[in-house]
C-alpha cells in the first residue's frame, strides 16, 4: 500500500525536502509564478505526509519487538571523514526513537500551519520569496536537528537554526532594531553555543566518539569521571540554555518579537527555542549519571519560568507577553527534565507547540487587522474578530492550565513529577508560575479582546483576517483543545499506540507509567490555575482600573519588571567595560608597536640607510674603477692568505 | 741568465703604472693607453715564467699571444665607446659621463 515504503530508516529525507525547496525559491523564486510560495507549502504538506508514514512504521516497531522506546532504531549511518582509522569520524547518522516521534509531528505540522498562515499575513511584502526560502531552510535545519544520531551533526543542524533565526529575525533589515534584535539573537546564543562545542568535544575526548547512543552508553558504563562528566554536562546545558533563551540567556528572545509573526510563532515558540529541551531530553540518561549537573538544570529552569512570568505580566506589546511566556513555559519543560521527568517535559513540549504558535498567529491575525501590537492601543476586538477571539482564547486556556485544555494535562503533569521527585520548593516555586502564568494570559485577553476599544482608529480597521489565516488558528485550536488526552492509555491504544505517552516516552529506570488522574492533584492544579484567572479578572476586567491603581502601589517594582531586571543594561555595561576594553589594549597594541614601529619604522629604517648609502653613487668612472680594483686586490689578498 | 725576479719586478712596476695611469686620468684615450700598459706588463710577466721555469711547455707563450688579440679586439671596441662619448659630451674627459649620479 506505500505505507512501508518510507520507514524510520529513511528519516535523512525529511531534511532534505525544504532544503531542496530553499535551493529552488531562494535561486529560482523569481522565475516562478507567486515567488514559489506554494512549493514551500507542498513541500511541508509532503513532509507531514512522510512523518505520518514513519509514524506508522514506529508504531510497527513497537508492536513487534520487546518494548524499549528509548533503545530506538539507530536508523542510517554514513561515515564521511575518517581520519586515524577511527579516530575521529565524521558521520551522517539518524536516530530515531520515541523522542524524535514527539518532534517530527511538532516541527513538521506546526511548519505547515505556519506556513500556510503566511501567504496570507506576507501577502505583499517586499522579499516575499526569500521569507518563504528562508523558513524553509529553518525547517530543514530544525528536521536535520531532530533525527541527528551524532552530536557533530546535531551541532552543525544548532548553528544552521540559529542562522535561520537571524535571517528571519532581521527579515525588516530596513528597521535599525530588527538587526540589533537579529545580532543579539545570534550573539547571546553563540555564547552559548561555544559551551556546546566545548562540552561536545569534551565528551569525545574520552569516548572517542560523537554518537549519541555511545555516549549514553559509556556514561551509563561509568567511563567518564564524575567531575568531568558534570562540568562536560553543565557546558553542553550552556548551549542549550542559550537557544532556549533560559536565565541569563534569556535575554534575546523578547527582542526577537521584531521578526515576521509567523516567525515566531514557528521559531520562537514551537520549534527552535525547544532545541535545547530536546538536547537534554537526548541526554537526559548522562545527566542522570551527574545529579549535580541536572540539579542546575532544575534550578536554572525554575528560575527562568518565574523570572519570564513576572516580566510578562507588565509587558504591553502583545507579541512581548507571549515571548515572556515562552520562556517561562520553557523553563518549565528543564525544570521537568532537572528532576528527570522526560515524559512530562516532553509532553509539555508537545502541548505547548501547538497552544503557543496558536497565539502567536492569533496575535499575528489581530496586528494584522489593526496595524497595532500595544494592547494599549487595542480592546474589544472579539466583536471584529470572532474567529481569532475565540481560537485565541482557546488557546490562553491552554496555557492557563484550565482542565481538558491540552496545557492542563501536561502542566499537571509537570507539577506532578516535581512534587514527587524533587525539592518541594520547587514544586511551589512552578505552582505560583502557574498562576502567574493565568494571571498574564487573562490579562492578555481581556485587554486585547475585550472591555472597550482604547484607540477608535484600529478599532474601525479591525477586521477579520481572511480563511488562509484564520483555517490554521482554527486546526490549532482544536488541537490545543483535545491533543492534551494523549495521556491517557486509552487513548493511545485508540490511535494504534502501545498507550498513552506516558508509556511512549520514558526514561529507561523510571520505567513507563500508566496515567490515572490523581484528583486531589488535579485539583489543587485547576484551583491555581483557576484563582490565577479570576485576578485576572477581577484586575483588568472593564477598564482596568484594579490593574492600573496596582501600578502605583509599587513603581520602582513595576520600573524593575518593565526594564527587565535591568540585565539588559548589565551586559551592555560587561560589553562596554569587559569587551571594548580588552579591545582597546589590542588596538593600541596593534596601532603602536605593530604599525608604528614595525611598519612605518621599517620603512623609515631603511630610507635612512638608504640617504646614507646614496652619495657612494657619484657616476664618475675612475671612482668605479677604483672600487674594482680595491676589491680585486682584496680577493687576492684573501686568496693568497687562504693557500 | 739574470735572474726572473728581474722580470716580476719589471712587469709589477709597469703593472703598478698601468693601474695608476687608469685611476688617475681624466682622459679616455690616456686610460686607454695604461691599460694597453698593464696588458703588456701581464705579458711579460707570462713569457717569464714560461721561458724560466718549464723549458717544454710553452704555454706561458701562447697566452701572450692571446693577450694581443684581446687587447687589438678590446681596443676597437673601446675606440668606439669613447667616440660615442664624444658625441654626447663634446669632451673626451671620463668624468662627463656622470648620468647615474645619484
Amino acid at each position: 500500500m506505500g505505507i512501508d515504503l518510507v520507514g524510520m530508516e529513511d528519516v535523512w529525507i525529511l531534511p532534505a525536502i525544504p532544503f531542496a525547496v530553499f535551493i529552488l525559491v531562494s535561486f529560482f523564486g523569481r522565475l516562478i509564478p507567486r515567488n514559489g510560495d506554494f512549493i514551500a507549502v507542498l513541500g511541508m504538506a509532503l513532509v507531514v505526509l512522510l512523518v505520518g508514514l514513519v509514524l506508522v512504521d514506529f508504531q510497527g516497531a513497537f508492536h513487534d519487538e520487546v518494548f524499549a522506546p528509548i533503545a530506538g532504531a539507530n536508523t542510517y549511518s554514513f561515515d564521511w571523514i575518517d581520519i586515524g582509522d577511527g579516530f575521529f569520524v565524521i558521520e551522517f547518522s539518524t536516530y530515531v526513537d520515541a523522542v524524535t516521534m514527539v518532534m517530527l509531528p511538532v516541527v513538521s505540522f506546526v511548519s505547515l500551519m505556519v506556513l500556510v498562515y503566511s501567504i496570507g499575513y506576507m501577502k505583499g511584502e517586499a522579499r516575499y520569496g526569500w521569507y518563504f526560502a528562508a523558513l524553509s531552510f529553518f525547517v530543514a535545519a530544525m528536521l536535520l536537528l531532530v533525527i541527528s544520531g551524532n552530536l557533530l551533526q546535531l551541532y552543525l543542524a544548532w548553528e544552521a537554526v540559529g542562522l535561520a533565526s537571524y535571517l528571519l529575525i532581521g527579515f525588516y533589515w530596513e528597521r535599525q532594531s530588527a538587526a540589533e534584535a537579529a545580532k543579539k539573537a545570534f550573539i547571546t546564543t553563540r555564547i552559548g553555543d561555544v559551551g556546546l562545542l566545548i562540552g561536545i568535544i569534551l565528551l569525545w575526548r574520552v569516548t572517542g566518539t560523537f554518537d549519541i547512543q555511545e555516549i549514553i552508553h559509556a556514561a551509563e558504563e561509568g567511563v567518564f569521571g564524575q567531575t568531568y562528566l558534570t562540568v562536560a554536562m553543565l557546558f553542553l546545558f550552556a548551549g542549550a540554555a542559550g537557544k532556549s533563551a533560559q536565565f541569563p540567556f534569556h535575554v534575546w528572545l523578547p527582542d526577537a518579537m521584531e521578526g515576521p509573526t509567523p516567525v515566531s510563532a514557528l521559531i520562537h515558540a514551537a520549534t527552535m527555542v525547544v532545541a535545547g529541551v530536546y538536547l537534554v531530553a537526548r541526554m537526559l540518561p548522562v545527566y542522570d549519571e551527574v545529579l549535580i549537573a541536572r540539579d542546575v538544570v532544575l534550578y536554572v529552569g525554575l528560575i527562568t519560568a518565574l523570572m519570564a512570568a513576572t516580566m510578562g505580566l507588565v509587558a504591553t506589546d502583545i507579541k512581548r507577553v507571549l515571548a515572556f511566556s515562552t520562556v517561562s513555559q520553557l523553563g518549565f519543560m528543564f525544570a521537568a527534565l532537572g528532576v528527570g521527568a522526560l515524559t512530562a517535559a516532553m509532553f509539555h513540549l508537545f502541548t505547548h507547540a501547538f497552544f503557543k504558535s496558536l497565539l502567536f498567529l492569533g496575535s499575528g491575525s489581530v496586528i494584522h487587522a489593526t496595524e497595532q501590537q500595544e494592547v494599549g492601543e487595542l480592546g474589544g476586538l472579539r466583536k471584529k474578530m470572532p474567529i481569532t477571539a475565540l481560537t485565541f482564547t482557546i488557546g490562553s486556556l491552554a496555557l492557563a492550565g484550565i482542565p481538558v485544555f491540552a496545557g492542563f494535562w501536561s502542566k499537571d503533569e509537570i507539577l506532578h513529577d516535581l512534587q514527587h521527585y524533587g525539592p518541594f520548593a520547587a514544586y511551589v516555586i512552578l505552582a505560583v508560575t502557574a498562576a502567574l502564568t493565568a494571571i498574564y494570559t487573562t490579562r492578555l485577553v481581556l485587554l486585547t479582546f475585550f472591555g472597550k476599544p482604547k484607540n477608535e482608529q484600529a478599532y474601525e480597521h479591525a477586521h477579520e483576517s481572511p480563511p488562509i489565516m484564520t483555517g490554521p488558528l482554527v486546526i490549532l485550536a482544536v488541537l490545543a483543545l483535545v491533543v492534551g488526552f494523549i495521556t491517557y492509555q486509552g487513548v493511545g491504544e485508540s490511535l494504534g499506540f502501545v498507550g498513552g505517552i506516558g508509556e511512549l516516552v520514558y526514561l529507561p529506570h523510571h520505567g513507563p507509567h500508566v496515567f490515572k488522574l490523581d484528583i486531589a492533584f488535579a485539583a489543587v492544579a485547576t484551583a491555581t490555575a483557576v484563582v490565577g484567572v479570576a485576578i485576572g479578572i477581577m484586575y483588568w476586567w472593564g477598564d482596568a482600573r484594579r490593574a492600573i491603581a496596582a501600578q502605583s502601589w509599587a513603581p520602582e517594582l513595576h520600573q524593575l519588571l518593565v526594564r527587565r531586571y535591568y540585565l539588559d543594561e548589565l551586559y551592555q555595561g560587561v560589553i562596554n567595560h569587559v569587551v571594548l576594553g580588552a579591545a582597546a589594549v589590542v588596538a593600541w597594541f596593534d596601532k603602536r608597536v605593530v604599525n608604528e614601529t614595525g611598519v612605518d619604522g621599517s620603512t623609515q629604517f631603511v630610507g635612512f640607510l638608504g640617504y646614507r648609502f646614496k652619495f657612494l653613487q657619484t657616476g664618475r668612472i675612475p671612482h668605479y674603477v677604483l672600487g674594482m680594483a680595491l676589491g680585486v686586490a682584496a680577493l687576492a689578498v684573501v686568496a693568497i692568505g687562504t693557500t | 741568465m739574470i735572474p726572473i725576479e728581474n722580470f716580476l719586478i719589471l712587469s709589477s712596476l709597469l703593472f703598478a703604472m698601468g693601474l695608476y695611469g687608469v685611476l688617475a686620468r681624466r682622459s679616455a684615450i690616456l686610460i686607454l693607453m695604461s691599460i694597453e700598459l698593464m696588458l703588456a706588463a701581464v705579458s711579460i710577466n707570462f713569457i717569464a715564467f714560461a721561458t724560466y721555469l718549464d723549458g717544454e711547455a710553452f704555454s706561458g707563450l701562447v697566452f701572450a699571444l692571446f693577450v694581443i688579440t684581446v687587447a687589438a679586439a678590446e681596443v676597437g671596441l673601446a675606440l668606439g665607446i669613447v667616440l660615442r662619448l664624444f658625441r654626447e659630451r663634446r669632451t673626451a674627459y671620463v668624468d662627463a659621463a656622470d648620468s647615474l649620479k645619484w
